[in-house]
C-alpha cells in the first residue's frame, strides 16, 4: 500500500493541452474517484499515473518515489482496463498467474495467490476456461483478480463497469467496494458515472477541461459543491440553476422572487449578478410558494420526479413520496432555505 | 428468387470452380500412373492397369530430381521462417507506432509490388556475382524472403491491428518487456496470419521458376528446374515420368495448404476485449 500524489501535472499531445497542472494528494489506503464529462483528461491521468502515458511537467509521486521515468512495470501498480484487457490465449487461471509467471515466481507460490484471488472473487470453478467462455461480469471479475494477484501498492480502475448492464453494475459496485474495505489497498477509479463515485468513493476529484474543479468526500461535493459545475455533475436529477439578480428580498427571476437566507444574502456582499441553486429533492410540496407548471411526471416507486417550469425555466422537483398531479397542472413548491446556493455569475464559484 | 433455384445455382457455380481447379491436378495425378500409351489416348482411359514404372524411371533417370526437391525444401522452409519473422516484427512496428518515417515507408511496400520481378532480378545478377552468392541456398532464401516480406507486412500489420493495444498495455503493466509482449500476447493472437504469410511464401517459393532459372545451376537448383530439363530433354519428353515428377513436387504443398485451412478459419482473438 502506498499513497500517491499528483504535482503540478500537465499533458500535452503536440500543442494541445489536456492537462493544465493538476495537484491531487491521496492518501495511503484511499479509495479515489476521477470523474468527469467526456474529454476531461481523467483517463489521460489515470494512464500517467499508470505509465501509459508521458508526464509533459510535473511531478507523479507513488509513496515518496518519483515514479515520472519509471516504467511501469516497477511502478508496484494494478490496473483494470474498460474493455478487461483478458489475454485471449490464455486460461482464467494464466491471466491471473501472468505476472507472477513473468516474474518467474515458483508455481506453488503462483497457484496459491491465484487460488486466493480466485477464492475472494468466486471464480474457483471457471478457472480452466478462457475469456471467451465467460460472461460479461465474469470477465470483469477476472480482470479484478489478475490485479489483486499482485498485491500492488495501488489499483487503477479505468471505466471497469461501463461495458456491464445495470444490474450488474450495481452489483460489481458493491463487490469492488466491499473488496476495498477487505484489501484496504490504495485505489484511484475513473468514471463518468456520478453514482459510482458518490457511492464508493472516500475522495471525489471532479475534473473538467483538464483541471481540478472540486476535490472531497462525495457529502461535501453534494452539500457543498464549490461551483456551478461541480453543483451540476453532482446529484441526480442535477440541481437546478436559475438566473437572477440579487434583491433585498430575494433573488429576482423574471417575475418571480426566490427566497434566500439572510446569512447567504450577506454572504453575498456586493454581488448582484447570481444564480440560484437549488437541489430537485430540496423542492417541497406546498400550498403557496413557488407556481411550477408540471409538464413530465416520473413516478420512480420510491420517489415521484416533476418536470416542470417555473416561469419559463425548467424546473426539476423531486418528491420523496407518491403525489397525484396530473400532466400540466400547476402545483406550489418552496425551497428548504438550509439547502439554498448561491453562485457568482462571473467567476461561477459558490458563495 | 425462390430458394431452390439459388441453391441449385450456387451448387452448379461451386462444381464448376471444383472442375476448373481440380481437373488439371487431378489429369496429373491419374497420368502418373499410367503407361506412355494411355496417357494421350482418346477418348481418356478411365479404367487402366496403374503402374509405378513411371516413378520408378524417376527414381533411377532423374537423381537430380530429387535433389532438387531437397533444395527446394531447405529454401522453401528458410524464406518461409524469414519472411514469417521479418514481416511479423515489421507488422508490429507498422501497427504499433506512428512516424512520418514509418507512413514514408509504407508507401513502398506496395510501391515494391508494382514492378515486375523481371525488372528487378537483372540488375541484381551482378551484384550476386560481386558477393558470390551465385547459386546458393542463402541467395534463394533471402530473395524468396525479400519477395514477400512487403505483402506479408501489410498482412500481419492487418491482424495486429485488431489485437486491441490494451493487451499491450495490461502486459506491460504486468511487467512484460516489449519482446516479451510480443512472444507471449501478440505473436500467439496473430497466428492466424503468420499461417496465412506462410502459405503465401511456401506456395510462391515451392513453385517459383524465374528467380531459380537466373540464380541456380546446380547447388541450389530447385525441383521446378529439373522439371523443365525433362520438358526440353533430348531424347523427347517422357511424359509418365514428368506427371511423375510433377505429382511429387505438388503433394507437399497439397498437404499444408490442406492443414493449414484449419488454422486459416479459427478465430483466436474472439473474447479479448468486451465483444
Amino acid at each position: 500500500m502506498s499513497s500517491v500524489s499528483l504535482r503540478n501535472v500537465t499533458k500535452s499531445f503536440g500543442s494541445v493541452q489536456v492537462i493544465k497542472g493538476v495537484d491531487v494528494d491521496i492518501a495511503d489506503g484511499e479509495f479515489v474517484i476521477l470523474i468527469g464529462p467526456s474529454g476531461c483528461g481523467k483517463s489521460t491521468l489515470l494512464r500517467m499515473i499508470a505509465g501509459l502515458e508521458e508526464i509533459s511537467s510535473g511531478d507523479v509521486l507513488i509513496g515518496d518515489r518519483v515514479v515520472n521515468a519509471i516504467p511501469s512495470k516497477e511502478r508496484d501498480i494494478a490496473m483494470v482496463f474498460q474493455s478487461y484487457a483478458l489475454y485471449p490465449h490464455l486460461t482464467v487461471r494464466d491471466n491471473m498467474g501472468f505476472s507472477l509467471s513473468l516474474r518467474k515466481a515458483p508455481k506453488a507460490e503462483t497457484d496459491q495467490r491465484v487460488n486466493a484471488a480466485a477464492a475472494t472473487l468466486g471464480l474457483e470453478h471457471l478457472l480452466d476456461r478462457y475469456p471467451r467462455q465467460l460472461s460479461g461480469g465474469q470477465r470483469q471479475r477476472v480482470a479484478m483478480g489478475r490485479a489483486i494477484v499482485r498485491d500492488p501498492k495501488v489499483f487503477l480502475f479505468d471505466e471497469p463497469l461501463s461495458n456491464l448492464d445495470a444490474k450488474l453494475r450495481v452489483q460489481m459496485r458493491v463487490e469492488i467496494k466491499a473488496l476495498h474495505q477487505r484489501l484496504r489497498t490504495t485505489t484511484i477509479y475513473v468514471t463518468h458515472d456520478q453514482i459510482e463515485a458518490m457511492t464508493m468513493a472516500d475522495k471525489i476529484v471532479v475534473m473538467k477541461d483538464g483541471l481540478v474543479e472540486q476535490v472531497g468526500p462525495p457529502l461535501d461535493l453534494y452539500d457543498a459543491p464549490a461551483n456551478i459545475f461541480v453543483a451540476q455533475f453532482i446529484g441526480s436529477p442535477a440541481m437546478n440553476i436559475l438566473e437572477g439578480r440579487l434583491t433585498p428580498d430575494g433573488v429576482q427571476h423574471g417575475d418571480i422572487v426566490l427566497p434566500v437566507p439572510d446569512a447567504l444574502r450577506q454572504r453575498a456582499g456586493d454581488i448582484q449578478a447570481v444564480r440560484y441553486g437549488i437541489r430537485p429533492e430540496h423542492l417541497v410540496l406546498a400550498d403557496s410558494g413557488l407556481p411550477v407548471t408540471a409538464d413530465v411526471i416520473e413516478p420512480t416507486g420510491s420517489d415521484t420526479v416533476i418536470f416542470g417550469t417555473l416561469g419559463s425555466t425548467p424546473i426539476v422537483v423531486n418528491i420523496r413520496q407518491r403525489v397525484d398531479i396530473s400532466a400540466g397542472s400547476r402545483i406550489f413548491v418552496q425551497p428548504i432555505m438550509d439547502n439554498v446556493h448561491l453562485f457568482d455569475e462571473t467567476t461561477t464559484r459558490r458563495i | 428468387m425462390p430458394k431452390p433455384v439459388t441453391k441449385l445455382l450456387k451448387a452448379v457455380c461451386v462444381a464448376l470452380v471444383l472442375v476448373w481447379s481440380l481437373v488439371p491436378i487431378l489429369m496429373i495425378v491419374v497420368s502418373s500412373f499410367k503407361a506412355d500409351r494411355d496417357i494421350f489416348a482418346a477418348p481418356p482411359r478411365l479404367l487402366f492397369e496403374p503402374t509405378f514404372n513411371n516413378y520408378l524411371t524417376l527414381w533411377n533417370n532423374w537423381g537430380d530430381f530429387f535433389h532438387g526437391l531437397v533444395n527446394s525444401a531447405i529454401i522453401t522452409i528458410g524464406a518461409t521462417l524469414l519472411a514469417v519473422v521479418t514481416s511479423a516484427l515489421a507488422g508490429y512496428a507498422y501497427s504499433r507506432f506512428r512516424s512520418p518515417t514509418l507512413a514514408f515507408s509504407a508507401f513502398f511496400l506496395i510501391f515494391i509490388r508494382l514492378i515486375p520481378p523481371i525488372v528487378i532480378t537483372l540488375p541484381l545478377f551482378p551484384a550476386v556475382n560481386v558477393l558470390r552468392l551465385n547459386d546458393t541456398h542463402i541467395l534463394m532464401i533471402v530473395l524468396y524472403a525479400t519477395f514477400f516480406v512487403s505483402l506479408g507486412t501489410l498482412v500481419m500489420r492487418t491482424f495486429m491491428d485488431q489485437i486491441p493495444r490494451e493487451l499491450d498495455e495490461a502486459a506491460h503493466i504486468d511487467g512484460a518487456s516489449r519482446l516479451q509482449i510480443l512472444r507471449k500476447v501478440i505473436f500467439p493472437l496473430s497466428a492466424q496470419g503468420m499461417v496465412a504469410v506462410a502459405v503465401f511464401v511456401i506456395v510462391f517459393a515451392w513453385n517459383e521458376f524465374l528467380f531459380a532459372f537466373i540464380f541456380t545451376t546446380t547447388n541450389a537448383k530447385t525441383a521446378p528446374l529439373v522439371i523443365s530439363e525433362m520438358y526440353g530433354a533430348v531424347e523427347g519428353v517422357e511424359w509418365g515420368v514428368l506427371f511423375a515428377a510433377s505429382t511429387l513436387q505438388l503433394l507437399p504443398v497439397l498437404i499444408f495448404v490442406i492443414l493449414a485451412q484449419k488454422h486459416l478459419v479459427a478465430g483466436l482473438t474472439a473474447g479479448a476485449t468486451k465483444g
